[in-house]
């Protein structure tokens, strides 16, 4: 309460400490509009055709055309889109069990909290290696499939790394994504979560009500957006399809990189225009998802 | 609509003892307050009527029913917390309706008692509202119709006065009082702040370190102080200790005729409030009573605190009287039937 | 939660999270390891030695240019981001949705759409292959966060302690190295570290703009994949994960449970 008083104290004060706002702005701006807006932007004439150094600087939606116009590009949009749906998703309902459960285990086994976390700060790319010795025909669980006896020999393994359900993929996303996910969970229910419940529990909800009616809608906002984060970072990611991805079809980063770094110099445009397009997916994603939130909210069917 | 009674209440909290040996017994449609400093244990009391922890021995009765075992959504308890904890997700009027929905009532059932609560709570037409848009009051009333549109037996209230300011709390204070006047609920409420709860409460009980120290009506808590910490929580001062001996209480001060009886020939302790000794200005005025001298003045407004020094003595008198001016003859008199001497003094035998 | 209850859900966790370290461990301490053998045939250090002091160094090389690089990062993305979360955090302005908008937006863009459009222009400005050149595009990825961090801390911040250390006698210079920076200093190494993590396990952005020349380890550990001696890869691998561990149990120590809630 306190708090939120000086806040707003704070904010309707105008004075800065002595630097105009704008000083105090412009560095992260500048870095922000100079690395990242200008680079999406020279992607954009790249993608267009725009290359000075090769004497071609005619704007053309050639290579957006070929690179829309490739059948194969399709197969692609839909592997990357099935595997990070499917890992978010399977992430953001394993989080909110995991969430539950560790604050119900609250103060007790805190080394658990601890290892919970270690996931945190692994290189998505470590767990992508531990995943292939793991799960490859001759990996650990194969092994471990002989030794008790299920299979004999490694190709009667089923195929889990540059499979075609991309089970490799999705896994190693998953137990990257989880803790993320339920950390921010956790603290939407330490900040506000067990008040409300407390609060619910006075006015008769069951256990089922108050997870159906509290405990949900509390978590949605912070759920929505943790959730909207991995499946961006799933939708682009360049290390783990392709380590344990299939050659074909390969996942829209892969391809982007596959042809951005094509010895033909004339690829590098689509490549880009690849990268552009998986920009857009990943933008368009989180503008549908705001405005289904919107509709959602004034049909009053969450917050 | 209940009766509430607490039967030798013990609750521990990681082996420290919170609350110990506590009674009490509310009746039906009565308003009670459970008053004591912060840190007294008046909450940890509340939590556990409410169902939100267990007592560590004793009985909660509703009704004459134990609840003990009852998880508190199978309680006929609603308790309204400090913080006014209203669902952000949800509108003014979905908060209110929440219990309603959780016990299977039907939308249009819903409907009216929650306009009918609105009306009840002065939040007419803020039913569409968010709940953000309110103000600290406000937000404070939807709590409160949250809590009475169940029309629980019991209704618990911690602190609902605390957040907020000062001629807000005494706008609410009339509010709380007119609806409980009218809807005859049971309640049990929290405050640190005595006259509060010497307002508000028909019953009093008044907590310090986890114990009872004293419960009774206002008034009994007030004039008739069962010890001197008691008596001292009210803002009393003036402690003499001294024998009593045929209707005179024999202390440092002399003898001052009480119209205490009992305990002849035992130590006891006296007090009387500072504003019960009379103060005449004029020393030759009235016969009678102790001489002093002004020491000390703190004008207070209504009334002027002055210590004056009797002999060795100082006594704390709140008076009306005129301007004093320091070092200025006075006289006190203590009228016997103010004078309060403490049944037993435990310290001194 | 029943005993057996919590007991299986933390043994759930420490078996999930457990698994990959100990994949990875067996592997980098097997010397023959032939299926279907469920533990290797022969054991030994072969791997390690091997990645600490044979190929010229190359692991240590990697490992220091990792380093360099995301402290250098980290530290850039620091301060480039403390003002402008304090104007976000302190105040309310005009435009103040938007430009919030714009710069948390690399947080969800990926950044091979960036590097790629990049690359051309820093090539032209002798930005590529260059140790500079990596850390800028590290930089538009980690700034985000470390903004996002503090933006958080100074949301939470009272300004009014510098207006009564000023009218105690302070100098603003004063003000801001002893009132401001010992208040903020939490969130200051938290947003640090996960600028460090973040800048640690860059592949793609550092290998496009890095042109190939500038080795750190994700760039190393790839290249190993690809050789498939799978001892040498496990032992790189471990090495990688190292930091975590140190910047894990330093949060633990130094700023409580769950200091690291948003590291990605």
């Amino acid at each position: 309460m306190d708090r939120a008083e000086t806040g707003v104290d704070a904010r309707t004060r105008r004075g800065t400490g002595g630097m105009p706002l704008a000083m105090l702005l412009l560095p992260a701006l500048a870095v922000t509009v100079l690395l990242f807006g200008g680079g999406l932007a020279l992607g954009v004439l790249q993608a267009l055709g725009y290359l000075p150094g090769a004497g071609l600087t005619r704007l053309t939606g050639a290579h957006f055309i070929r690179v829309l116009s490739d059948p194969d590009f399709f197969l692609s949009f839909g592997i990357t889109l099935y595997v990070s749906v499917v890992s978010t998703l399977l992430a953001a309902g394993i989080s909110v069990i995991a969430a539950l459960v560790l604050d119900r285990l609250a103060g007790q086994y805190r080394p658990v909290h601890f290892i919970f976390q270690l996931p945190l700060t692994v290189p998505h790319l470590v767990i992508a290696v531990a995943v292939m010795f793991l799960l490859a025909p001759a990996g650990l669980l194969a092994r471990i499939a002989v030794a008790v006896g299920l299979i004999q020999t490694p190709a009667e393994f089923p195929l889990l790394v540059n499979d075609r359900w991309s089970v490799g993929i999705i896994l190693t996303y998953v137990w990257k994504e989880i803790p993320f996910i339920t950390l921010m969970l956790l603290a939407v229910l330490r900040n506000t979560g067990r008040d409300l419940i407390d609060v619910g529990r006075t006015l008769k909800a069951s256990a089922w009500q108050r997870f159906r009616h509290i405990t949900l809608p509390t978590l949605f906002p912070a759920l929505g957006a943790a959730s909207l984060i991995v499946f961006a970072y799933t939708f682009g990611a360049f290390e783990v399809p392709y380590l344990l991805g299939r050659t074909h079809p390969m996942t829209l980063p892969v391809r982007a990189y596959k042809d951005y770094s094509d010895i033909d110099l004339m690829a590098r445009p689509e490549g880009i225009a690849t990268g552009l397009l998986i920009a857009l997916v990943v933008a368009a994603a989180v503008v549908i998802a705001q405005a289904l939130t919107r509709a959602a909210r004034r049909r009053g069917i969450v917050i | 609509m209940g009766s509430l009674v607490l039967k030798d209440l013990a609750i521990h909290y990681d082996r420290q003892v919170v609350v110990e040996d506590f009674n009490l017994a509310i009746g039906e449609g009565e308003m009670a307050a459970l008053l004591g400093p912060s840190g007294a244990g008046k909450t940890t009391i509340l939590k556990a009527v409410a169902g939100l922890l267990a007592p560590t021995r004793g009985d909660i009765l509703i009704d004459g029913r134990a609840v003990n075992t009852l998880p508190p959504e199978k309680r006929d308890v609603v308790m309204v917390f400090q913080k006014p904890l209203l669902f952000p997700f949800m509108n003014v009027a979905q908060n209110i309706a929440f219990g309603l929905k959780m016990r299977g009532d039907g939308s249009e059932r819903r409907r009216t008692a929650v306009s009918r609560i609105l009306e009840l709570t002065r939040l007419e037409g803020l039913g569409g509202r968010k709940v953000h848009a309110l103000s600290g009051g406000q937000q404070q009333r939807v709590a409160l119709a949250r809590a009475l549109v169940l029309e629980p037996a019991v209704l618990l209230m911690d602190e609902p006065l605390s957040n907020l300011d000062a001629n807000l709390r005494q706008e609410m204070r009339e509010l709380i009082l007119s609806i409980q006047s009218e809807l005859k609920i049971t309640t049990l409420f929290v405050t640190h702040d005595q006259s509060e709860a010497l307002m508000m409460a028909q019953r009093l009980a008044l907590l310090l370190g986890g114990r009872l120290r004293q419960a009774g009506t206002p008034q009994d808590l007030f004039h008739r102080p069962a010890d001197p910490e008691v008596a001292r929580f009210f803002g009393g001062g003036n402690f003499f200790k001294g024998r009593l001996q045929g209707g005179v209480f024999e202390c440092a001060l002399g003898r001052l005729p009480v119209s205490a009886a009992s305990g002849n020939g035992h130590v006891r302790t006296a007090t009387i409030r500072p504003e019960d000794i009379q103060l005449t200005l004029d020393a030759a005025g009235r016969p009678g009573g102790l001489a002093g001298r002004v020491v000390r003045t703190r004008f207070e407004g209504t009334a002027t605190r002055a210590w004056i020094e009797c002999d060795v003595h100082e006594v704390m008198v709140l008076t009306a009287a005129g301007e004093l001016t320091l070092g200025q003859e006075v006289r006190l008199h203590f009228p016997p039937e103010k004078i309060r001497v403490f049944p037993e003094d435990k310290a001194s035998e | 939660m029943k005993r057996s209850g919590r007991f299986s859900a933390a043994a759930t966790i420490l078996a999930a999270v457990g698994l990959p370290f100990a994949t990875l461990g067996l592997w980098s301490l097997a010397d023959r390891w032939f299926f279907p053998g469920l533990l290797p045939q022969s054991w030994g250090l072969r791997a390690w030695s091997y990645i600490l002091t044979s190929a010229g160094g190359q692991v240590v090389n990697a490992l220091w240019q990792s380093v360099a690089v995301a402290a250098v990062t980290a530290a850039a993305a620091v301060l480039v981001a403390l003002p402008a979360a304090r104007a976000l955090g302190l105040y309310e302005f005009r435009g103040k949705d938007p430009l919030s908008v714009l710069l948390t937006l690399p947080i969800i863009v990926p950044p091979l759409s960036v590097a790629m459009g990049l690359h051309l222009w820093f090539i032209r400005m002798g930005l590529a292959e260059t140790f500079i050149g990596v850390v800028a595009v590290h930089l538009t990825f980690c700034l985000p966060y470390a903004v996002f961090v503090l933006w958080g801390v100074f949301a939470n911040y009272n300004p009014d302690f510098e207006s009564q250390a000023r009218s105690l006698g302070a100098s603003r210079p004063a003000v801001w190295l002893r009132v401001m920076l010992p208040m903020i200093m939490p969130g200051i190494v938290v947003a640090g570290l996960f600028a460090f993590l973040l800048s640690w396990s860059q592949y793609l952005s550092t290998l496009i703009i890095g042109g190939g020349r500038l080795i750190t380890l994700p760039v190393l550990l790839f290249a190993l994949m690809g050789s498939g001696d799978r001892p040498v890869a496990a032992a790189v691998s471990l090495v990688f994960v190292m930091p975590a561990f140190v910047a894990l149990l330093f949060s633990a120590r130094h700023l409580g449970g769950r200091s690291l809630a948003g590291v990605r």
